[in-house]
């Protein structure tokens, strides 16, 4: 049985409907993400499912008692914020022990939690520090260790990671793995970030306009995507119209079709002809358009060495294989 | 001083500052000594110095009440509007995000009004029936109340909008905090600052106000600035302690009030 569902919810703003049949199912342990563009309802979902926002019918199940008629209170669920949130009168420790406090723990108890919870998101020597005096990512870890330190059923993590810069973000985004990891802390994570949902998840919730699209691991989700929103969604899929992919392929296509580009292959013997149009340096990866047979497909290429490089204007072959095409509705 | 300036252009920078501040001061200092004056009529220099006009003043029984009556007045009115604008600039925050905009309109009227017009507004309403107040220290209160409120409800918001209400509201109720716990825990506490400033620029200007105090009360409830307005006719140098008194008193509450606001950081 899994240990949190979602039943048929529908969530109304006056007359315009955020969602109106989420259902969803998250066994224990697990690390979801709900992925989507901005407004396709991922956080207002979140808030439904902490309680900081109600519902207009459904159930939400964990471990087999709905939450709906609970007050985010008695919900048992730790949630970190985007904006960190943290208590701006108090130092790291006040923060973190507000929880225990709330619940009366007694003092002794408290002090040995909130230690053992900093040592895990490894700020044990800034618990006099207030949070004006810390850099974002050791902010986010003091929300982080606030949300864990009353030992909730389920955690929630509303975008923790946007307002933070690249490097701190890769960092911590590790860190958070391997403390639910370690936990074995049922997540549910909000993003808009595609890399963030493919290298962090067990399973992810594609959403899009109040549904959820697509649910998978990050290999069904980022190989097979299900529908044109899907594709366009997650990596950087060449889509084609059925036509143009009957004219590019030469045989009969009758639907539309995507394909990566980094599954089409670049070289100058190959039976397909296309030419460079311009080409961007990505890193590790270059990335060309090329136009054949008047489609212009975005290729990726691996970054060998400088001696490899296509430039502009020169003829080139492409091979796709047929697997590489995915029909998508 | 670290910016390294040439010769005259500091020269005249700090000119300009001086000068600034001489304006600003004279007036003030050729008050404090006159006050402290003798006696100072036909000659360029006071001829003796003597405390003897702020003994008299401070030894005075009317002005001690007058004094006590203003800070009675000025103290329950900013205690009436804490009392009522602090919740109602958390509910609108809290729950009617929208409704900022008309508050914003509404708590301007206090000004768009001037004092002897609405005071006159206020004698007829309040003259007679059954909210008979003119002449009594309540309508003051009530009338300094809706001064005060552009002065608190401004410098209070500021403080709100920088604290983000909503997101430390959910992280405290998450954490298990009812709304009261989570409005007096976390966001009291972080107000202190703007409520401090609303506070301070309120009563320094309520503890000068004349017009409503004379107007709606007069010499029934006489408070400093009226006592002031009838001591006119007595000696100059009288007024001029009592005004150097009145200063210092607000410069000194100030002063106060920034020391009790600076600890932590």
């Amino acid at each position: 049985m899994s240990f949190v569902s979602v039943e048929h919810l529908q969530k109304n703003y006056a007359s315009t409907a955020v969602f109106s049949d989420i259902n969803c199912e998250i066994a224990k342990g697990e690390f979801v993400t709900l992925l989507g563009p901005s407004g396709c309802g991922k956080s207002t979902l979140l808030r439904c499912i902490a309680g900081l926002t109600s519902v207009n019918s459904g159930r939400i199940l964990l471990d087999g008692h709905d939450l709906v008629p609970l007050t985010p209170q008695k919900r048992g669920i730790g949630m970190v914020f985007q904006s960190y949130a943290l208590f701006p009168n108090m130092n790291v420790e006040q923060n973190v022990a507000f929880g225990l406090r709330m619940q009366k723990v007694n003092s002794d108890d408290s002090h040995k939690r909130v230690a053992e919870v900093l040592k895990l998101v490894e700020l044990n020597e800034f618990a006099n520090r207030y949070p004006h005096q810390m850099s974002g990512g050791q902010c986010q870890r003091v929300a982080l260790a606030r949300s864990l330190v009353t030992r909730p059923r389920l955690l929630l993590l509303d975008e923790p990671l946007s307002a933070l810069d690249a490097r701190i973000r890769k960092h911590l985004r590790e860190q958070i793995r391997a403390i639910q990891r370690e936990l074995g802390l049922t997540t549910i994570f909000v993003t808009h970030d595609q890399e963030e949902a493919l290298t962090m998840s067990d399973r992810i919730f594609l959403m899009n306009q109040g549904r959820i699209v697509q649910s998978g691991d990050a290999e069904t989700l980022y190989t097979a995507p299900v529908n044109v929103f899907a594709a366009g969604f997650i990596g950087n899929y060449n889509l084609l119209e059925a036509e143009d992919a009957t004219r590019l392929m030469q045989r009969p296509i009758n639907s539309r079709v995507a394909i990566r580009p980094e599954a089409i292959q670049l070289s100058l013997t190959g039976s397909l002809e296309g030419e460079v149009r311009s080409h961007s340096l990505l890193g590790n990866v270059i990335r060309y358009r090329v136009e054949a047979r008047g489609v212009e497909l975005v290729v990726d290429v691996l970054n060998r060495s400088a001696s490899d490089l296509h430039p502009d204007g020169r003829r080139v072959t492409l091979t796709i294989e047929p697997s590489a095409l995915c029909e998508v509705a | 001083m670290s910016r390294a300036e040439t010769g005259p252009a500091r020269l005249y920078h700090r000119t300009v500052v001086y000068v600034l501040f001489i304006i600003l001061l004279l007036p003030l200092a050729g008050t404090l000594v006159y006050s402290l004056a003798s006696s100072w009529s036909a000659t360029i220099l006071p001829s003796g110095f003597t405390f003897k006009w702020y003994v008299a003043l401070w030894s005075d029984p009317r002005f001690l009440m007058a004094f006590g009556q203003s800070l009675l007045v000025c103290v329950g009115a900013l205690i009436l509007s804490i009392v009522l604008i602090l919740p109602l600039l958390f509910v609108v925050h809290y729950h009617f995000p929208k409704l900022d905009a008309l508050m914003n309109i509404l708590i301007l009227l206090p000004f768009a009004v001037p004092p002897v017009v609405s005071s006159v507004g206020l004698l007829q309403l309040y003259g007679s029936g059954p909210f008979a107040m003119v002449g009594t220290p309540w309508i003051l209160i009530g009338c300094y109340f809706t001064v005060a409120l552009p002065f608190m409800y401004r410098a209070i918001t500021n403080n709100l909008q920088a604290i983000n209400l909503r997101d430390l509201m959910d992280a405290a109720q998450l954490l298990g905090a009812n709304t009261w716990q989570a409005a007096f825990l976390v966001v009291l506490p972080n107000l202190r600052k703007g409520l401090m400033v609303a506070l301070l620029l309120s009563f320094s200007f309520l503890f000068g106000e004349f017009v409503f105090a004379n107007l709606l009360v007069g010499t029934r409830y006489e408070t400093l600035q009226v006592y002031l307005n009838n001591m006119r006719n007595s000696s100059g140098h009288f007024n001029s302690a009592l005004v150097v008194s009145y200063f210092l008193f607000v410069l000194l509450l100030t002063w106060a009030a920034n020391r009790l606001n600076k600890d932590k950081d």
